[in-house]
């Protein structure tokens, strides 16, 4: 269908006023844009049917606003077609610039041309759609986290598989003697409720259980992942359309605190051990089968110390009062002494710390427990330095219980870095850990990428439950140490992002955080050199590699973040509606005037972040120079150097990138764009010498979305900074 | 710092909570008393340490600290507690724990400070005294003689010989249980002190200061909460120091003077006695009216505390009685008022070093011993 593109000048929330339009529809009419009007306010009923009238009355199906930001009325634009495109007059220019000024005037130009521009150079995405795409949830690991999330998954009407490698499910805490409260007061102990929850799901005909089983090969990607598994040596195959990774954590290896003595003495036991020994009956000294009178827990056994588990495990504080209570307990004459950095016992947990601390017979210190020794009737001694208590105390106790903290069983491997890479470089596109849980049959490596101590990639905050893999959502312990009310939200969770990916999959759309869009890249093979840029930068693994290292795109699997259209040296991937091409256009045709006050950059703005910095300042009313033209980005690593290039042979004094925070606690909204974004520049700076223009005038800086204060400062500095270096001596050719 | 090997004892926990100290397990360390406390030194402050020291049970650590005397129980630190552990009333808790165990003898100690042997602490003075009323024949009241003028005689009901054997054989029993315990608790308090107590030199220095300031009531003024306290104290204070003194000239008219009793109210003796009487009537009132009106930040106090000021209430209350009904002849009333304020008085006495009364005692040589050994080192710094 013949694009006919209508532009609709919006003239309300002070654009009118502040800006000539009859010259912004000049400018449009000149652009050949067929259909240009003027609208007192769009976004209300009569504006969007002043809109839609025309779509049905004179054809147009491609549809440019200017008025305000593309982050707000989104909902009011909506108009049934994806080819919109909005020109942000309100918050990018009459808010945060002078009105009824030249400058200001230029700008708005600048941004009509460009809208439209980019509309030309846009076709209308259509879904990606996967044939045989199947519904069902793959649940890796049969303990609390993976019952959870099947039960949850199943009662929303998905069918589940659920793979445990054990030949019980209810993992870690099927052997749990009793279980922290739950219910008020809060201060009691209950019996663990993880039987009735097997119970429930066992008789649940939606969840298929393997136990005895191991995951062996995932292939493919979100609503078409083939699982092969192994059952006691029988190999079964099966479609699901999305994994949750509950495979759950192993207890931290306690021998390796040697000054402990675990292993050593027979009276100095794990918590784990602690657990079984309840469960059997008795608290005893494994040397003599003697009750255990008196009683030492040792809090952070390893945890939060950088020589052993530098994190903290959340739930070895609560599980040691918990297991103080079974030996008082057990004898209202004995002593249970509690050794800890800090007690860490949040919520509701503080009631029942509290009652614990209300026990006589319960003595507890912060304190730093410097070694375990034991005499010769095999009691040990304590000696603990900087306790409340004072001094360096020593103490005698039948049994020293190590409250030794949880390895997620995704650390449980050597780690790999991809090709090239050396440990403490600058940039580490991912860590892999191989394990052999989920087996995906990925080309960045067959499992999670690493954040930290093992823990998979998770940016928690933007983005809950979300691993670097689209369609694997992990939950529980595995992603975070977490105690039993969390692990039940997170797999609840994890189980409703795994269903979001499903049928944001069956409608060919985009998870978060692009959820919805419905463009795919597209891969112009014929020019392909196979340099690997694509498969190796992809923070998300959706491209394979075939034996002749030619990509495989899986569209599924992709996050449509861009960052391999700005690797591709060969620009030979685009999407529809974002491409090298489009932005080049848009870079290379804004008015670049002669005068040598008035300068030009080209901003590009993160979109997820830094872009609504951008309209935030305009909201605020904050001022910056009109001399910037902000291009927004799928991502900061989306951008291809060669729209530096674009701009500077035309005469643009400088580039500005604003992007996320990068590095350790990176913000970036797709893991690593950013900081892509920041090593493609810094190998611009050759680019630019053989064109003999200062590297300075291509810079990037960090912004986030609180921080658009800095808006101002961040701009007119650098315009600043370019006017120190002079005009681009390209100008005018 | 020392390396110290530790045995936290269970019973004393218990102990502390059962003596008033139930709060005590809830204190989670954060020291907000010890920075409240205006009484507390700056270089060692309390009573954080002592709340942990009492919570595992390190009854070393507690009964022989001079610091559990530096505090008056001001309950600065109790209203300002954010988890409601009382320290105040923990460390009196632990005060009573600690004339407990320096009380000679022992069983004494124990039974002072249990309710369940109230009964039999009263029965004691009780029969002594209603033996030596049997044995005069004065159970009938109406056949006690009369006095010259035909007014109530109390010296006719019970002579005077009789009480001041009795009493001053009780003294001598309560110096010498003293002078055990004190001895004992400046032993325990010197273990590792013993250098600074000796450099400081001669100790009547030090014991006159302390008194000087016992006298001036100068610690209750740092008190923020319980600042009136002041005011009961020190009424009480002064009045049981003038009702000595009426004792003294009472003694002075019988024995010097050759006086016989009752005294006229217009005599300067029974000023001084009324006068006396009436402070303790108001100073006590006064204590227990602040008690109540700071309980809610305070607390209200151990079964310990509330024994003294009900007997000491009761001293105030049957004296001005009795003399008030021996003016009315009222026999029947005044007789057997006269003879329980000899039964209060004989309670209050015989177990002061068990009660909250030997406080006076314990803190004045907790008081003493803390200065002479700043003193000591004072003198050993400069030396050195």
């Amino acid at each position: 269908m013949e694009k006919k593109i209508g532009v609709y000048i919006c003239t309300d929330c002070e654009i009118g006023k502040a800006l000539d339009i009859d010259q912004l529809v000049k400018v449009a009419t000149k652009m050949k844009a067929p259909v240009v009007k003027t609208h007192p306010s769009l976004c209300l009923k009569e504006g969007v049917e002043f809109i839609k009238s025309d779509m049905a009355a004179e054809g147009v199906n491609a549809v440019v606003i200017a008025a305000c930001s593309p982050r707000v009325n989104y909902d009011i634009f909506d108009l049934g077609t994806p080819s919109i495109e909005r020109v942000n007059l309100r918050e990018g220019v009459v808010w945060s610039h002078t009105p009824n000024d030249e400058d200001t005037q230029m700008m708005a130009e600048d941004y009509i041309r460009m809208g439209i521009l980019k509309m030309q150079k846009m076709e209308a995405p259509e879904p990606y759609k996967v044939e045989d795409l199947s519904k069902n949830v793959l649940v890796v690991g049969g303990g609390l986290a993976g019952i959870t999330a099947a039960n949850e998954a199943a009662k929303t009407g998905y069918d589940v598989y659920l793979v445990e490698k054990a030949d019980f499910l209810g993992g870690w805490m099927a052997r749990l003697y009793k279980q922290t409260p739950t219910k008020p007061p809060y201060t009691d102990l209950e019996e663990p409720f993880i039987k009735d929850l097997i119970k429930e799901i066992q008789q649940n005909p939606k969840i298929k259980i393997y136990t005895s089983s191991l995951v062996e090969k995932v292939v493919g990607g979100p609503g078409t992942y083939d699982v092969t598994i192994k059952q006691d040596g029988k190999v079964e195959t099966f479609r699901a359309g999305a994994i949750v990774s509950a495979a759950g954590t192993v207890p931290y290896d306690a021998t390796k605190i040697t000054h402990l003595g675990f292993g050593q003495f027979p009276n100095v036991i794990t918590n784990i051990m602690m657990e079984e020994m309840a469960s059997k009956g008795q608290i005893v000294r494994p040397s003599d089968g003697k009750p255990a009178r008196s009683v030492a827990f040792i809090l952070c056994a390893g945890q939060r110390d950088e020589n052993y588990l530098p994190y903290c495990s959340s739930t070895c504080c609560i599980e040691s009062l918990k297991q103080a209570k079974y030996v008082r307990n057990q004898d209202p004459d004995s002593k249970v002494f509690l050794f800890y950095k800090d007690m860490r016992t949040p919520g509701h947990y503080e009631y029942f710390y509290k009652s614990m601390q209300n026990d006589p017979g319960v003595f507890l210190t912060k304190g730093d427990v410097k070694g375990i020794t034991e005499d010769e009737n095999k009691n040990l001694v304590i000696e603990v330095e900087n306790t409340l208590i004072g001094e360096k105390v020593k103490m005698n106790v039948d049994l020293a219980v190590l409250a030794v903290g949880i390895v997620p069983v995704t650390a449980l491997g050597e780690e790999e870095l991809p090709p090239g890479v050396k440990p403490g470089d600058e940039f580490i596109p991912y860590v892999m850990i191989e394990t052999d849980i989920i087996n995906l049959d990925y080309r960045q490596g067959g499992e999670l990428p690493s954040l930290a101590y093992g823990y998979p990639d998770s940016n928690f905050i933007c983005f809950p439950y979300e691993t670097r893999r689209t369609g694997v959502y992990s939950a529980g312990p595995v992603r975070s140490p977490m105690d039993i009310p969390s692990t039940i939200e997170d797999a609840t969770g994890a189980a409703l992002k795994a269903i979001q990916c499903i049928e944001l999959t069956a409608r060919g759309e985009a998870v978060h955080p692009r959820a919805g869009d419905i463009s795919f890249a597209d891969f112009f093979m014929q020019k392909c050199t196979q340099c690997k840029r694509c498969t190796e930068e992809c923070p998300f693994g959706a491209i394979n590699e075939d034996e002749k290292a030619n990509p495989i795109y899986n569209p599924t699997r992709c996050r449509r973040c861009a960052i391999c259209l700005g690797a591709c040296p060969e620009r030979i991937i685009s999407f529809k509606n974002y491409s090298v091409d489009m932005i080049g256009t848009m870079v290379k045709n804004i008015e670049v005037p002669e005068e040598e006050e008035k300068p030009r950059a080209i901003v590009f703005a993160c979109e997820n972040d830094a872009y609504p910095a951008l309209d935030m300042a305009g909201i605020n009313r904050l001022k910056y120079n009109p001399f910037v033209r902000v291009v927004p980005l799928r991502c900061a690593g989306s951008m291809n150097l060669v729209w530096v290039a674009d701009a500077l042979s035309k005469g643009v004094d400088g580039i500005l990138i604003l992007g996320c925070q990068y590095g350790e606690d990176y913000q970036c909204h797709f893991a690593t764009g950013s900081h892509l974004a920041k090593i493609r520049l810094s190998k611009v700076a050759e680019t630019l010498d053989r064109l003999r223009l200062e590297s300075g005038r291509a810079q990037m800086e960090q912004i986030s979305i609180s921080e658009y204060y800095k808006v101002p400062e961040v701009l007119d500095s650098f315009i600043e900074k370019l006017k120190e270096f002079g005009p681009n001596p390209y100008k005018g050719f | 710092m020392a390396e110290q090997v530790i045995s936290p004892d269970l019973g004393f926990v218990k102990d502390v909570i059962a003596s008033g100290g139930e709060s005590l397990k809830k204190c989670f360390q954060c020291a907000t008393c010890s920075v409240v406390c205006n009484l507390a030194p700056d270089d060692k402050p309390f009573p954080r340490k002592e709340m942990i020291y009492a919570q595992w049970g390190l009854k070393d650590r507690l009964i022989s600290n001079p610091d559990i005397w530096l505090c008056h129980q001001c309950s600065d630190c109790t209203a300002y507690c954010p988890r409601g552990a009382k320290p105040g009333e923990v460390l009196g808790a632990v005060r009573k724990l600690a004339i407990e165990h320096y009380s000679f003898p022992g069983f004494l100690g124990k039974a002072v400070g249990k309710p369940q042997f109230l009964v039999l602490l009263f029965v004691i003075p009780i029969v002594i005294l209603f033996i030596v009323l049997a044995s005069l024949g004065n159970l009938n009241l109406s056949a006690i003689p009369r006095g010259e003028d035909g007014g109530i005689v109390y010296a006719k009901f019970m002579p005077e010989i009789y009480i001041e054997v009795i009493y001053i054989a009780v003294s001598a029993f309560v110096a010498f249980s003293f002078v055990m315990g004190i001895r004992r608790y400046w032993k325990d308090m010197g273990v590792d002190k013993r250098g600074q107590i000796l450099a400081a030199g001669s100790i009547l220095g030090t014991i006159a200061s302390i008194i000087g300031e016992i006298l001036a009531h100068k610690r209750f003024e740092k008190c923020e909460l319980t600042k009136e306290r002041k005011i009961s104290h020190f009424l009480v204070f002064y009045s049981f120091i003038g009702l000595a003194i009426t004792a003294g000239w009472g003694v002075f008219y019988l024995y010097i003077l050759h006086r016989e009793s009752p005294y006229p109210l217009t005599d300067p003796m029974k000023w001084l006695g009324n006068a006396s009487a009436l402070a303790l009537l108001i100073g006590i009132t006064l204590v227990v009216i602040y008690r109540n009106k700071n309980k809610g930040k305070a607390g209200i106090g151990s079964y310990f505390d509330w024994l003294l000021i009900v007997i000491i209430a009761a001293i105030a209350v049957t004296g001005m009685a009795a003399q008030c009904l021996r003016l009315a002849d009222v026999a029947v009333l005044a007789y057997p008022v006269y003879f329980l304020h000899l039964v209060f008085v004989f309670f209050l006495f015989a177990y002061a070093p068990y009660s909250k009364m030997a406080h006076m005692v314990y803190r004045t040589v907790a008081m003493v011993f803390t200065k002479h050994a700043e003193k000591g080192v004072e003198i050993v710094t400069k030396a050195g």
